[in-house]
């Protein structure tokens, strides 16, 4: 079976929960920033040692929250198709931060505003820090108006995992230049 | 999940297109819509489930395709072969609505509404598109579930059988009246890329499911 479906070649997508939408609308911008994110993670991940088996399983982890979390996304609120949806656990969020401050634990304490980049996987790893943010604040913008959705748990928990994912990825992106013996470039200006 | 389980029946509804009767592993469930996949000597494909949740049996609406592979060897192979499947999966699954539900179907795309059909649903406008008369399964049952019935031949129709000569774009082109639909399609790329874009066109407004079978 083809990939190609042609459907799309007139600007129009169409939602998981079936609406047919202009490419440009919130709502495909939010989810395709997300599928952004996840092929920068999938960049970085081409990039780490590969016997780096801790890291390469933790960013596979954030790569199937991604996909779930997109999903959630193509679907409006309170479709039907939501109960047809897998959640993200809040335990994600959980560990996350243990993975934040395992990472922490293992380098210097920060102690100034650092300029993204270094070594290469550092360099992605910022990367992957800001096109998360990008992904949050559509996320905040997409989900603002719905407040009273019946799943409203569900898009706080996305919001707050999006939240905590940056910080994961700045921490990890430091990691990366301790690792290789390269200083965080300090700000100074 | 995978499950083994053996060919209990085989049904030919004509030359082309057969039924695969197969009992129902325990633990197996299904929305009526959804697919699964059938994996036999390292060849696997996706078929819809043609049957409904509440039926004792699994069964699929499967064409022998010429020069295919495992829709010939399951068109030949001997009662009691076994054969490993998984699922059930996927999103083609009715969404209870205000809108009238608009089922297309080409070939053996009627499977999955087959199965809602058998599952209770009714009222919905179905549209069922085939090459010749003789590929119309399950007509009886879904004109006696559906508000509206069509069978749109793109080939010979013999007069009087109550046939509308043409494509489901085009039945739906010069017969739907405009308005807000919830249209499900399932069969060949080509109609669902056809019937989408129509659907942009003059029923901007309604929703699309689809599910494409190549």
């Amino acid at each position: 079976m083809t990939i190609y479906t042609r459907t799309g070649d007139r600007g129009k997508t169409g939602l998981l929960s079936g609406e047919r939408i202009t490419k440009d609308d919130i709502r495909i911008e939010a989810y395709g920033t997300v599928d952004e994110l996840n092929s920068i993670v999938g960049a970085l991940i081409a990039i780490l040692p590969q016997d780096r088996h801790d890291l390469i399983k933790a960013l596979r982890g954030v790569q199937t929250d991604l996909f779930t979390l997109g999903a959630w996304m193509s679907v409006t609120m309170d479709s039907p198709l939501e109960n047809q949806l897998q959640t993200i656990d809040k335990s994600r969020i959980d560990d996350l931060e243990v993975h934040i401050d395992t990472l922490q634990a293992a380098m210097p304490a920060l102690t100034h505003f650092i300029l993204p980049g270094g070594h290469p996987t550092a360099a992605w790893a910022h990367v992957a820090r800001s096109v998360c943010r990008r992904t949050e604040r559509q996320a905040v913008h997409l989900y603002r108006g719905f407040p009273e959705a019946s799943r409203a748990s569900v898009h706080e928990t996305i919001l707050c995992y999006l939240n905590r994912l940056s910080d994961y990825f700045f921490v990890l992106a430091r990691y990366f230049n301790f690792i290789q013996g390269i200083q965080d470039i300090e700000w100074a200006p | 999940m995978r499950y083994t389980c053996n060919i209990i029946r085989r049904r030919w509804l004509s030359a082309k297109t057969f039924e695969l009767f197969l009992p129902k592993p325990e633990g197996f469930e299904h929305v009526a819509g959804q697919r699964l996949v059938v994996r036999m000597d390292g060849i696997e494909r996706e078929y819809s489930i043609v049957s409904a949740p509440e039926e004792t049996d699994l069964r699929l609406c499967i064409r022998r395709v010429e020069n295919g592979r495992l829709s010939v060897l399951l068109a030949s192979c001997a009662i009691g072969t076994s054969l490993q499947i998984s699922g059930a999966t996927g999103y083609f699954v009715y969404q209870l609505s205000t809108r009238q539900a608009v089922f297309v179907g080409t070939g053996t795309g009627i499977a999955p509404f087959r199965a809602m059909a058998a599952s209770g649903i009714s009222g919905f406008v179905l549209l069922h598109g085939v090459r010749e008369t003789a590929e119309l399964h399950y007509r009886e049952r879904m004109a006696a579930a559906a508000a509206q019935y069509a069978a749109c031949i793109s080939g010979e129709c013999p007069m009087g059988r109550g046939c509308f000569r043409g494509r489901v774009s085009d039945y739906l082109k010069s017969q739907l009246r405009p308005g807000d639909y919830d249209f499900y399609l399932c069969g060949n790329g080509q109609m669902i890329r056809d019937v989408t874009l129509l659907v942009d066109e003059r029923f901007a407004g309604s929703r699309v499911f689809s599910e494409r079978f190549n």
